[in-house]
């Protein structure tokens, strides 16, 4: 168990440092995916949400460090973590492989939107209008994110839930 | 007793929100302190570092573009060198007359990019000079076509640049054809559109004359050009005035930083702390 969790850490602060120093530019009107988003709706989901939001707390401290504003990515990372513990699927749930990948999806979605409205609220450094950068450039990163998350399932997690 | 944990297991969740929260609250207030700022910029040190070792092989793919790119800049700032030159002897002949140098003469130093974000989140520059090559806060970042911001934030190698393109950049500028002047300001949206505040209705300023930064600026070295009107149109008291940035800033590369122009007995009159007098 405590190996496990510190292959996680080690995941977060790969995840972390991939996210603000390759995901965060790949970006499409001012939105990027959001790779920690993804990374706090598999942890929620398999560990559950205190798993998510310590997981969310961390990466958030990383995340802030390495671009300024810590506390509210922390804020941020804790309330997507915590949102994301929604669909947690419990350890002797009989939930299949695609039911899980559903879920993560779900959690995904879950976490990079409400990730990015604490963001969002926090910060306005381009000078959008409120309901611009909430509702419509949080449904950009949520479908971004949910790329993503495609992409990693293809990779990593389909093999990780068929084992 | 029992009850009080059997409550505290049942909504531990909740618990563990309510903490985390209050922390990154907490976080969120002292973060303007000295210490967390330092921790922050010993962060942005980091991905500085990184982000340039990142960049830098980017870099030796394009390298045969980039020196074409340099000669072409080069050659330009050859040619306003030379125009430099005979305003410096002008001045010089004044200077004896006078008995005193003005900041502007002194050098500017060259910077490279080495990071650059423009998101919703995040809008900056980093540079890969720091407080050891000279650098100071609010000093002007410019490039040969024109102003690109000013400095915010350095640390011991690397210094953060807040460019044109923040909601929270404000620089005074004059019209070079009909001397009117105004406030630059950039309101989001387009990257290549920036507006000039507090311009009178009666002023006769025109499409096609160029905006340069004023005596007036607490920070930007005057002169430099900052964009050129594209349209004016009146309003009730004040014109609404679009200008094109001279700089684009989807290609910056590399940068000169112009040296503290600002004058601590001048910003003490205006209530704002003089250079040194803050932490940087």
């Amino acid at each position: 168990m405590a190996r496990n969790i510190f292959i996680l850490l080690a995941v977060l602060v790969a995840v972390t440092f991939m996210q603000v120093l390759g995901f965060s530019r790949l970006t499409v009107l001012y939105t990027a995916p959001d790779a920690l988003a993804v990374f706090l709706a598999f942890s929620a989901v398999t560990l559950g949400r205190n798993a998510g939001m310590g997981f969310g707390f961390l990466g958030g401290i990383l995340t802030g460090l390495l671009s300024g504003a810590a506390g509210l990515h922390m804020l941020a990372g804790t309330l997507g973590g915590f949102a994301a513990g929604s669909f947690h699927i419990p350890r002797d749930s009989h939930a299949t492989p695609s039911q899980k990948m559903r879920r993560i999806y779900a959690a995904t979605a879950v976490a990079a939107f409400v990730s990015h409205t604490v963001l969002s609220i926090g910060e306005n450094p381009l000078g959008l209008s409120p309901a611009y950068r909430i509702v419509v450039l949080g449904l950009l990163e949520t479908l971004l994110t949910l790329l993503l998350a495609f992409a990693a399932n293809l990779l990593i997690l389909k093999k990780t839930f068929s084992d | 007793m029992n009850k009080f944990f059997g409550l505290f297991l049942r909504y531990n969740s909740w618990v563990i929100l309510s903490l985390l929260t209050g922390i990154s609250l907490f976080v969120t207030a002292i973060e303007k302190n000295d210490v967390p700022a330092k921790v922050t910029t010993a962060g942005s040190d980091l991905r500085a570092y990184l982000a340039e070792r990142l960049g830098s092989l980017g870099y030796l793919l394009h390298i045969k573009e980039e020196n074409q790119r340099l000669l072409q800049q080069n050659s330009r700032l050859l040619g306003r060198l030379l125009l430099a030159e005979s305003a410096l002897r002008e001045q010089n002949a004044l200077e004896r007359l006078q008995h005193a140098t003005p900041p502007a003469m002194q050098r500017f130093s060259v910077a490279r990019v080495v990071d650059r974000t423009f998101s919703d989140r995040e809008n900056m520059l980093l540079l890969d000079r720091g407080r050891r090559d000279g650098v100071r806060k609010d000093m002007t970042v410019l490039t040969p076509e024109g102003l690109v911001g000013r400095v915010t934030r350095v640390s011991a190698h690397y210094s953060s640049v807040m460019p044109l393109i923040h909601s929270d950049f404000k620089v005074s500028v004059v019209s070079s054809a009909s001397g009117t002047t105004g406030l630059a300001s950039w309101e989001g949206g387009r990257e290549d559109l920036a507006y000039i505040e507090h311009v009178p209705i009666s002023s006769s300023l025109a499409e096609g004359e160029e905006m340069l930064t004023t005596d007036f600026s607490t920070f930007a070295v005057p002169g430099v050009p900052v964009g050129r009107v594209i349209s004016v149109k009146p309003g009730r008291l004040f014109s609404t005035v679009t200008i094109r940035p001279s700089v684009d800033f989807s290609r910056l590369g590399y940068v000169l930083l112009a040296p503290l122009s600002n004058e601590p007995e001048k910003l003490r009159m205006l209530g704002e702390p003089a250079p040194g007098e803050e932490n940087q």
